[in-house]
């Protein structure tokens, strides 16, 4: 019996996903744990894979299809299976109770409690059949009442079958008198005095039993609204864009070309727009004299191949500020503030036309080295397009460096609902006025950091800026 | 008891209560001198003066919102609209302000505030004065909702509207205004919302009847009782917010059937919203679908054979009735 595969939960934050790449084909075998399908969260693309073995009997999302967290996507049966049928009941409409479509399997198992259940669904055949076997062994003696054609649902009213399940009526044996041949109560009143119990099987079993007739369908008027899944009406989200001008002539600005978005680019578009809208920010900004960290880096390379960048100290330094300055490792949220004690630090990379932040977790407590390590990993990842989830989420504060496109200071957005984001310009030999007054050149690198007011003020922003600068400006503090 | 007619019943609990209580005060179009285009308000710009009893410019909007606002300052405004189909030229005053205002600023202040007006067909005032939107007005949180079909029902509930300090929806009907009924008028105790009544007693089926529909459901039920020897219960809910739901499922758990009755549109009406909730509520009671009988879905026409083929009889009541038992 086919089992049916449901579009998987793959990050905290995942709603929908989308079906990027089948990896087996319809008919193939499919293994426990082997690779099933790619599917983009909303945080990265993922490689699903099967938790059951079998064969791919059937798929329902095909390729670039949108569905919501728990929709079916595909079956995985047995070889030979024939796809398609609900043989199989919804999984949330329905619950357990008709769970077992197969005759043989389904009385096996039917105890009292299922059989009570299956008499109040109103059921055909099958329920019957378990139903009459609850009641007791003569039931399998007395032949069927040929009244109805086989699988055929019997029509009652609620309360007739309810009542019918209480006395012990057999609903398939009344003659109805309501509309439409209808069994109402008066109905079920009169058999049950005429002979109290009258059970008979229906029973020859499992043939008929297979028939869909247990799904309790809703009236035709209202089944094409339950027939249209969520994933029909989402479809416009996902193909749906701007309302393209592109028919007739183009417009002043000639014929755009329309790219929808990732869902990825929809979710940074989406959170970056919730900043801006929600976060009442402020820039701070200095520069910092970068002698000693180049002094450093250059005699780090005498050591090492991969000596740390200047971005993993600003990275190491910020950890070790945040460890002093709670607020900023905080967040605003619901009129609270959420001071946390792990110090995880984002790392914004640009990859593949998007944008993702994956997070260095308690950078305060590695060492500058193992920093440098993490960071390179974890870029690899991004650009390799293999980044999970996990890796992307529990920032508590974002480092953004623009620098090594000689982008001497910009201001990012921050990432809520983190308190800041730290931004990083080009280190460059600019003019400075020294001590005695004159002018000399110096290494100089500028650091902006964009605030929520709403938890941080001028003056931690402050003091957080002054004290990385001063980490940076000793480098051998990085290394404590 | 004496007897009276339903709209002299209205007169008496607006007399009533405006000698009772001295913030109680009357506005609407032609009240006044002309003393109400149902005579309402016969006698009461006499009795009370112009300070009390205000003739308003046609302005509903305006005379409303003004309703809205002394009942704000503390005053009990009575408002009356020449027929619901007007009150949709305040529809803003009375869903965005009367409705929201308690809520909106956490109860500090209160809006008990009644605009009273009839609806209903059978006239030939064509689609602009014959409409029935109760349907309309019991879906919006934070009015109440008054619907009686009796002069005693007239009374008792528009003193109780008067006194409630929620802004309420006092719809009467047209047709009913010459009706006779006895009223207690010893009794001064307003009736309660939320209570439905029993107009009569039968254990095979449950009809309710909405507004002027309570009177048809009546005289249906009868000539069910002798033509086929059907007994009905027949409930008229007199307000649709709050409803006595209890009163109208504890009906149908012993008749096992319900049919309801209102003059209104079929779509999203009354009888489609009471469906849900019967079903939801006493489904595993239930011997036949929820009926309805409801206006027909178009707007009121003008032409007389027309007009009273658009809304229900006591035939098509019995029709449905009958329908929950046989093929019909």
């Amino acid at each position: 019996m086919a089992s049916d595969v449901l579009m998987p939960r793959l990050s905290d934050s995942m709603e929908e996903g989308t079906v990027l790449k089948w990896l087996v084909e319809v008919g193939g075998e499919v293994k426990r744990g082997a690779p099933l399908a790619e599917i983009e969260t909303d945080k990265a693309n993922m490689t699903y894979e099967s938790d059951a073995d079998g064969v791919l009997v059937e798929v329902l999302a095909e390729e670039g299809q949108t569905l919501p967290v728990g929709e079916v996507i595909a079956r995985i049966g047995e070889q030979g299976e024939a796809p398609g049928g609900r043989a199989e009941p919804e999984p949330e409409s329905e619950g357990a109770e008709q769970a077992e479509p197969e005759g043989e399997a389904g009385e096996a198992q039917a105890g009292e409690a299922e059989a009570r259940e299956a008499e109040a669904e109103a059921e055909g055949p099958g329920a019957e059949a378990k139903e009459a076997e609850a009641k007791g062994p003569e039931a399998e003696e007395k032949p069927a009442k040929p009244q109805r054609e086989e699988g055929e649902r019997v029509k009652a009213s609620p309360v007739a079958r309810r009542m019918a399940g209480e006395l012990g009526v057999e609903l398939g044996s009344v003659d109805g008198t309501g509309p439409g041949g209808r069994v109402v109560k008066s109905d079920v009143e009169a058999a049950a005095e005429k002979g109290g119990a009258e059970p008979h099987a229906q029973a020859e079993k499992p043939a008929e039993v297979e028939t869909p007739a247990t799904v309790e369908k809703p009236t035709d008027d209202e089944a094409p609204a339950t027939d249209e899944t969520p994933s029909q009406s989402e479809a416009p989200a996902a193909t749906g864009g701007p309302p393209a001008p592109s028919t007739g002539e183009a417009g002043p600005k000639g014929d755009p070309e329309v790219i929808e978005l990732t869902r990825l680019q929809r979710t940074v578009s989406r959170r970056m727009a919730e900043s801006k809208a929600t976060a009442p920010d402020f820039a701070l900004s200095l520069d910092v004299d970068m002698t000693l960290c180049i002094e450093l880096r250059q005699r780090l390379k005498e050591q090492t191949e991969h000596a740390p960048s200047f971005n993993d100290m600003v990275v190491k330094a910020a950890a070790l500020a945040l460890r002093d300055h709670p607020k900023v490792n905080g967040a605003y949220r619901d009129g609270r503030f959420e001071l946390y004690p792990r110090v995880n630090v984002g790392v914004a990379v640009a990859a593949r036309d998007t944008l993702v932040v994956p997070v260095i977790r308690d950078a305060d407590e590695k060492s500058l080295g193992e920093v440098s390590r993490q960071a390179r990993r974890l870029i690899g990842l991004v650009r390799e397009g293999k980044i999970t989830p996990p890796e992307l989420s529990g920032g508590t504060f974002t480092v953004s460096n623009l620098g090594m496109y000689g982008v001497e200071r910009f201001t990012g957005v921050i990432n809520p609902p983190q308190a800041a984001i730290l931004t990083v310009g080009a280190l460059m030999k600019k003019p400075a006025v020294d001590d005695r007054g004159g002018v000399v050149a110096r290494d100089l690198m500028n650091l902006t950091m964009a605030c929520d007011h709403r938890i941080l003020y001028g003056a931690d922003g402050a003091e957080f800026l002054a004290a990385v600068r001063k980490l940076l400006e000793e480098p051998l503090s990085l290394a404590l | 008891m004496p007897a009276m007619r339903y709209r002299e019943a209205l007169n008496l609990a607006l007399r009533e209560e405006m000698n009772a209580d001295e913030d109680v005060f009357l506005m609407g179009e032609d009240i006044g001198v002309f003393q109400g285009a149902f005579k309402v308000t016969a006698g009461l710009l006499e009795e009370f003066g112009e300070k009390r009893v205000r003739d308003t410019p046609i302005s509903e909007n305006t005379f409303v919102g003004m309703g809205v606002g002394a009942a704000m300052a503390g005053l009990r405004p009575v408002v009356e609209l020449m027929t619901i189909n007007f009150s949709l030229l305040a529809l803003d005053q009375i869903i965005n302000s009367a409705a929201s205002i308690r809520y909106m600023f956490g109860a500090q202040v209160k809006v008990p505030l009644v605009i009273r007006m009839p609806q209903g067909a059978g006239h030939q005032l064509g689609p602009t004065h014959s409409h029935c939107f109760e349907a309309l007005y019991q879906h919006i949180p934070g009015l109440l909702v008054a619907i009686p079909s009796t002069p005693a029902d007239a009374r008792g509930l528009l003193k109780a509207a008067i006194r409630d300090d929620n802004p309420v929806v006092f719809i009467e009907h047209e047709t009913l205004y010459g009706r006779r009924g006895e009223v207690d008028t010893d009794d001064d105790e307003p009736l309660r919302f939320g209570q439905a009544a029993l107009r009569r007693e039968g254990d095979d089926v449950t009809i309710v009847g909405i507004s002027r529909m309570a009177e048809t459901a009546l005289k249906a039920a009868d000539q069910l009782a002798s033509e086929h020897e059907i007994q009905a219960d027949v409930i008229d809910p007199r307000t649709l917010r709050p409803l006595d739901l209890d009163t109208i499922l504890a009906s149908v758990r012993r008749t096992n059937r319900a049919v309801i009755v209102e003059e209104g549109w079929p779509h999203g009406g009354v009888g489609a919203n009471l469906a849900a909730l019967i079903s939801e509520q006493a489904f595993d009671y239930l011997d036949a679908p929820v009926g309805r009988v409801t206006g027909a879905d178009v707007p009121m026409p003008y032409s007389k054979p027309l007009e009273q083929a658009a809304f229900p009889h006591e035939e098509h009541v019995v029709k449905a009735a009958l329908a929950t038992f046989r093929d019909v």
